[in-house]
Protein backbone atom coordinates (compact mmCIF):
# COMPACT_ATOMS: atom_id res chain seq x y z
CA UNK A 1 0.00 0.00 0.00
CA UNK A 2 2.80 2.63 0.84
CA UNK A 3 4.57 1.65 -2.32
CA UNK A 4 1.69 2.33 -3.91
CA UNK A 5 1.30 5.93 -2.39
CA UNK A 6 4.84 6.25 -3.86
CA UNK A 7 3.96 5.92 -7.61
CA UNK A 8 0.60 8.08 -7.35
CA UNK A 9 3.40 10.89 -5.56
CA UNK A 10 5.71 10.06 -7.94
CA UNK A 11 3.36 10.56 -11.12
CA UNK A 12 2.17 14.06 -9.65
CA UNK A 13 5.56 14.84 -8.96
CA UNK A 14 6.53 14.44 -12.23
CA UNK A 15 3.33 16.01 -13.62
CA UNK A 16 4.04 18.99 -11.63
CA UNK A 17 7.90 18.95 -13.05
CA UNK A 18 6.87 18.55 -16.49
CA UNK A 19 4.61 21.36 -16.79
CA UNK A 20 7.67 23.48 -14.93
CA UNK A 21 10.24 22.24 -17.35
CA UNK A 22 8.18 22.40 -20.17
CA UNK A 23 5.92 25.86 -19.75
CA UNK A 24 6.88 27.24 -16.86
CA UNK A 25 10.66 28.17 -16.81
CA UNK A 26 11.40 30.80 -19.88
CA UNK A 27 13.67 29.30 -22.82
CA UNK A 28 17.45 29.98 -22.80
CA UNK A 29 18.84 32.41 -24.63
CA UNK A 30 20.90 31.20 -26.43
CA UNK A 31 20.12 27.61 -26.88
CA UNK A 32 16.59 28.12 -26.79
CA UNK A 33 13.53 25.61 -26.09
CA UNK A 34 16.27 22.90 -26.83
CA UNK A 35 17.91 23.42 -23.34
CA UNK A 36 14.69 22.24 -22.04
CA UNK A 37 15.72 18.38 -22.69
CA UNK A 38 18.33 19.20 -20.51
CA UNK A 39 15.89 18.11 -17.40
CA UNK A 40 14.67 15.25 -18.14
CA UNK A 41 18.47 14.34 -19.80
CA UNK A 42 20.29 15.35 -16.61
CA UNK A 43 18.09 13.72 -14.26
CA UNK A 44 18.45 10.62 -16.64
CA UNK A 45 21.86 10.19 -16.54
CA UNK A 46 22.03 10.69 -12.19
CA UNK A 47 19.62 7.99 -11.72
CA UNK A 48 21.50 5.99 -14.20
CA UNK A 49 24.67 6.46 -12.01
CA UNK A 50 22.77 5.71 -8.80
CA UNK A 51 21.24 2.48 -10.46
CA UNK A 52 24.68 1.24 -10.99
CA UNK A 53 26.03 2.08 -7.87
CA UNK A 54 23.61 0.24 -5.90
CA UNK A 55 24.28 -2.83 -8.31
CA UNK A 56 28.03 -2.60 -7.50
CA UNK A 57 27.36 -1.89 -4.06
CA UNK A 58 24.85 -4.85 -3.64
CA UNK A 59 27.11 -6.97 -5.74
CA UNK A 60 29.78 -6.39 -3.19
CA UNK A 61 27.55 -6.94 -0.23
CA UNK A 62 26.29 -10.26 -1.85
CA UNK A 63 29.99 -11.41 -2.00
CA UNK A 64 30.48 -10.82 1.45
CA UNK A 65 27.27 -11.96 2.77
CA UNK A 66 25.66 -14.41 -0.29
CA UNK A 67 22.50 -13.00 0.70
CA UNK A 68 20.28 -13.54 -2.48
CA UNK A 69 18.61 -10.51 -1.58
CA UNK A 70 21.08 -8.47 -2.03
CA UNK A 71 21.50 -10.31 -5.53
CA UNK A 72 17.72 -9.14 -6.14
CA UNK A 73 18.79 -5.63 -5.74
CA UNK A 74 21.75 -5.42 -7.68
CA UNK A 75 19.34 -6.83 -10.79
CA UNK A 76 17.19 -4.08 -10.12
CA UNK A 77 19.61 -1.33 -10.35
CA UNK A 78 20.63 -2.60 -13.40
CA UNK A 79 18.05 -3.23 -15.49
CA UNK A 80 16.49 0.16 -14.30
CA UNK A 81 20.12 1.69 -14.97
CA UNK A 82 20.14 0.30 -18.16
CA UNK A 83 16.69 2.24 -19.06
CA UNK A 84 18.02 5.45 -17.45
CA UNK A 85 20.90 5.35 -19.62
CA UNK A 86 19.32 4.86 -22.71
CA UNK A 87 16.75 7.68 -21.84
CA UNK A 88 19.83 9.88 -21.09
CA UNK A 89 21.67 8.90 -24.30
CA UNK A 90 17.70 9.69 -26.10
CA UNK A 91 17.73 13.34 -24.04
CA UNK A 92 21.48 14.06 -25.06
CA UNK A 93 20.53 13.20 -28.52
CA UNK A 94 17.33 15.40 -28.93
CA UNK A 95 19.32 18.30 -27.13
CA UNK A 96 22.67 17.76 -29.23
CA UNK A 97 21.22 18.46 -33.06
CA UNK A 98 19.79 21.13 -32.17
CA UNK A 99 22.44 22.30 -30.31
CA UNK A 100 25.65 21.00 -31.63
CA UNK A 101 24.45 20.53 -35.16
CA UNK A 102 24.61 16.80 -34.70
CA UNK A 103 22.68 13.76 -33.24
CA UNK A 104 25.86 11.65 -31.91
CA UNK A 105 29.96 11.91 -32.36
CA UNK A 106 31.91 9.22 -31.04
CA UNK A 107 35.26 11.11 -31.09
CA UNK A 108 33.07 12.64 -27.68
CA UNK A 109 34.54 10.89 -24.98
CA UNK A 110 31.32 11.36 -22.46
CA UNK A 111 29.52 9.59 -25.18
CA UNK A 112 31.40 7.04 -25.94
CA UNK A 113 32.30 5.96 -22.28
CA UNK A 114 28.23 6.40 -21.75
CA UNK A 115 27.78 4.17 -24.79
CA UNK A 116 30.35 1.86 -23.23
CA UNK A 117 28.61 1.77 -19.91
CA UNK A 118 25.01 0.94 -21.80
CA UNK A 119 26.54 -2.13 -23.44
CA UNK A 120 28.34 -3.32 -20.09
CA UNK A 121 25.20 -3.42 -18.33
CA UNK A 122 23.16 -5.14 -21.21
CA UNK A 123 26.33 -7.41 -20.92
CA UNK A 124 25.55 -7.81 -17.29
CA UNK A 125 21.58 -8.67 -17.86
CA UNK A 126 22.04 -11.20 -20.22
CA UNK A 127 25.29 -12.76 -18.42
CA UNK A 128 22.12 -13.56 -15.79
CA UNK A 129 20.70 -15.79 -18.21
CA UNK A 130 23.68 -17.88 -18.03
CA UNK A 131 22.93 -20.07 -15.73
CA UNK A 132 19.90 -21.31 -13.23
CA UNK A 133 21.81 -21.74 -10.34
CA UNK A 134 21.28 -18.83 -7.87
CA UNK A 135 24.12 -18.72 -6.36
CA UNK A 136 26.52 -19.00 -9.34
CA UNK A 137 24.60 -16.23 -11.20
CA UNK A 138 24.51 -14.10 -8.30
CA UNK A 139 28.25 -14.38 -7.92
CA UNK A 140 29.38 -14.08 -11.04
CA UNK A 141 26.93 -10.90 -11.65
CA UNK A 142 28.33 -9.36 -8.78
CA UNK A 143 31.70 -9.66 -10.12
CA UNK A 144 30.90 -7.80 -13.77
CA UNK A 145 28.59 -5.39 -12.07
CA UNK A 146 31.70 -4.73 -9.76
CA UNK A 147 33.95 -4.56 -12.71
CA UNK A 148 31.34 -2.42 -14.87
CA UNK A 149 31.28 0.43 -11.94
CA UNK A 150 34.52 1.12 -12.59
CA UNK A 151 33.16 3.30 -15.78
CA UNK A 152 30.83 5.10 -13.34
CA UNK A 153 33.15 7.79 -12.68
CA UNK A 154 35.13 7.39 -15.78
CA UNK A 155 31.75 8.40 -17.81
CA UNK A 156 31.42 11.62 -14.79
CA UNK A 157 34.92 13.09 -15.04
CA UNK A 158 35.29 12.28 -18.34
CA UNK A 159 34.54 15.69 -19.35
CA UNK A 160 37.09 16.74 -17.28
CA UNK A 161 39.74 14.97 -18.14
CA UNK A 162 39.59 15.00 -22.19
CA UNK A 163 37.94 17.55 -24.68
CA UNK A 164 35.23 16.69 -26.20
CA UNK A 165 31.38 18.52 -27.84
CA UNK A 166 29.91 18.10 -24.08
CA UNK A 167 30.20 20.33 -22.02
CA UNK A 168 31.79 20.41 -18.49
CA UNK A 169 29.76 19.94 -15.24
CA UNK A 170 27.03 23.10 -14.56
CA UNK A 171 26.21 22.73 -10.75
CA UNK A 172 28.18 19.16 -9.42
CA UNK A 173 31.68 20.28 -9.91
CA UNK A 174 32.73 20.93 -6.34
CA UNK A 175 33.87 24.69 -6.97
CA UNK A 176 30.51 25.86 -8.82
CA UNK A 177 27.78 23.69 -6.15
CA UNK A 178 27.43 26.95 -4.32
CA UNK A 179 27.49 29.50 -7.50
CA UNK A 180 26.29 27.41 -10.57
CA UNK A 181 26.66 28.71 -13.65
CA UNK A 182 23.30 28.18 -14.93
CA UNK A 183 20.18 30.65 -13.65
CA UNK A 184 18.39 29.60 -10.81
CA UNK A 185 14.85 29.35 -12.55
CA UNK A 186 16.89 26.35 -14.64
CA UNK A 187 18.34 24.93 -11.28
CA UNK A 188 15.31 24.81 -9.82
CA UNK A 189 13.26 23.13 -12.43
CA UNK A 190 16.39 20.68 -12.78
CA UNK A 191 16.42 20.46 -8.75
CA UNK A 192 12.45 19.59 -9.32
CA UNK A 193 12.92 17.09 -12.14
CA UNK A 194 15.72 14.94 -10.06
CA UNK A 195 13.30 14.91 -7.23
CA UNK A 196 10.39 13.63 -9.16
CA UNK A 197 12.30 11.42 -10.85
CA UNK A 198 14.55 9.88 -7.83
CA UNK A 199 11.19 9.22 -6.41
CA UNK A 200 9.89 7.10 -9.77
CA UNK A 201 13.35 5.76 -9.87
CA UNK A 202 12.75 4.15 -5.83
CA UNK A 203 9.27 2.92 -6.79
CA UNK A 204 10.40 1.08 -9.69
CA UNK A 205 13.50 -0.32 -7.71
CA UNK A 206 11.45 -1.03 -4.64
CA UNK A 207 8.78 -3.43 -7.46
CA UNK A 208 11.63 -4.62 -9.66
CA UNK A 209 13.17 -5.91 -6.62
CA UNK A 210 9.77 -7.54 -5.01
CA UNK A 211 9.90 -9.00 -8.77
CA UNK A 212 13.20 -10.58 -8.40
CA UNK A 213 11.98 -12.28 -5.29
CA UNK A 214 9.14 -13.32 -6.48
CA UNK A 215 10.91 -14.79 -9.94
CA UNK A 216 13.57 -16.53 -7.63
CA UNK A 217 10.92 -17.87 -5.09
CA UNK A 218 8.73 -19.60 -8.42
CA UNK A 219 12.33 -20.98 -9.43
CA UNK A 220 12.73 -22.55 -6.04
CA UNK A 221 9.19 -23.51 -5.90
CA UNK A 222 9.28 -24.99 -9.58
CA UNK A 223 12.32 -27.32 -8.70
CA UNK A 224 10.44 -28.12 -5.40
CA UNK A 225 7.03 -29.18 -7.76
CA UNK A 226 9.31 -31.26 -9.81
CA UNK A 227 10.89 -33.28 -6.98
CA UNK A 228 7.63 -33.75 -5.57
CA UNK A 229 5.94 -35.04 -8.87
CA UNK A 230 8.87 -37.28 -9.29
CA UNK A 231 8.16 -38.52 -5.64
CA UNK A 232 3.93 -38.80 -6.43
CA UNK A 233 5.16 -40.99 -10.14
CA UNK A 234 7.80 -43.15 -7.76
CA UNK A 235 4.90 -43.94 -4.98
CA UNK A 236 2.44 -44.44 -7.65
CA UNK A 237 4.99 -46.73 -9.77
CA UNK A 238 5.43 -49.02 -6.58
CA UNK A 239 1.81 -49.22 -6.24
CA UNK A 240 1.04 -50.29 -9.12
CA UNK A 241 3.43 -52.67 -9.81
CA UNK A 242 2.08 -55.22 -6.71
CA UNK A 243 -1.26 -55.06 -8.41
CA UNK A 244 0.04 -56.33 -11.32
CA UNK A 245 2.04 -58.86 -9.81
CA UNK A 246 -1.24 -59.84 -8.05
CA UNK A 247 -2.70 -60.35 -11.42
CA UNK A 248 -3.19 -63.99 -12.74
CA UNK A 249 -1.25 -65.11 -15.83
CA UNK A 250 -3.17 -65.68 -18.70
CA UNK B 1 12.44 20.12 -37.30
CA UNK B 2 12.03 23.04 -34.86
CA UNK B 3 13.82 22.98 -31.10
CA UNK B 4 10.00 21.64 -30.29
CA UNK B 5 9.96 19.25 -31.56
CA UNK B 6 13.64 17.73 -30.35
CA UNK B 7 12.05 18.69 -26.89
CA UNK B 8 9.00 17.07 -27.68
CA UNK B 9 11.05 13.62 -29.03
CA UNK B 10 12.82 13.98 -25.76
CA UNK B 11 10.42 14.11 -23.35
CA UNK B 12 7.78 11.74 -25.13
CA UNK B 13 9.74 9.01 -25.33
CA UNK B 14 11.54 9.39 -21.59
CA UNK B 15 8.28 9.48 -20.09
CA UNK B 16 6.12 7.41 -22.20
CA UNK B 17 9.21 5.02 -21.86
CA UNK B 18 8.74 5.25 -18.13
CA UNK B 19 5.11 5.16 -17.57
CA UNK B 20 5.38 1.70 -19.80
CA UNK B 21 8.13 0.34 -17.79
CA UNK B 22 6.25 1.20 -15.00
CA UNK B 23 3.01 -0.29 -16.07
CA UNK B 24 5.01 -3.64 -17.64
CA UNK B 25 6.80 -3.81 -14.26
CA UNK B 26 3.24 -4.14 -12.16
CA UNK B 27 1.99 -7.13 -14.54
CA UNK B 28 4.75 -8.62 -14.40
CA UNK B 29 4.90 -8.13 -10.83
CA UNK B 30 1.01 -9.55 -10.98
CA UNK B 31 1.63 -12.24 -13.43
CA UNK B 32 4.56 -13.18 -11.18
CA UNK B 33 2.73 -13.42 -8.07
CA UNK B 34 -0.57 -15.29 -9.62
CA UNK B 35 2.41 -18.03 -10.61
CA UNK B 36 3.85 -18.19 -7.43
CA UNK B 37 0.48 -19.09 -5.32
CA UNK B 38 0.23 -21.58 -8.41
CA UNK B 39 2.88 -23.31 -8.43
CA UNK B 40 3.54 -23.23 -4.65
CA UNK B 41 -0.38 -24.48 -4.47
CA UNK B 42 1.19 -27.74 -6.69
CA UNK B 43 4.44 -28.29 -4.75
CA UNK B 44 2.88 -28.33 -1.52
CA UNK B 45 0.15 -30.74 -2.29
CA UNK B 46 0.17 -34.06 -0.73
CA UNK B 47 1.53 -36.98 -2.88
CA UNK B 48 -1.24 -39.02 -4.42
CA UNK B 49 -2.43 -42.04 -1.77
CA UNK B 50 -3.17 -44.78 -5.00
CA UNK B 51 -3.17 -47.44 -2.41
CA UNK B 52 -6.47 -46.03 -1.58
Amino acid sequence: MKTRILGVVALIAVIGATIDGLLLVPADLHQGDAQRVMYVHVASAWLAYASFGVTALAGLGYLWRRDLRLDAVALAGAEIGVMFTAFAIWGGMMWGRPVWGVFWQWEDPRLTTTALLLALYVGYLLLRRLTDDPARRAARAAVVGLIAAVDIPIVHFSVIWWRGLHQGPTFIDPAKLLDPSAPPLFVLALLAMLGAFTLVWVYLMIRRYQLARLEWQIEEDTRLGRVNAARRAASAGSAVAPAAAEEPAR
Amino acid sequence: MSDAAFVFAGYGVILGGLGLYAVLLVRRLRAARDASLRIRGEADAPPIDVAR
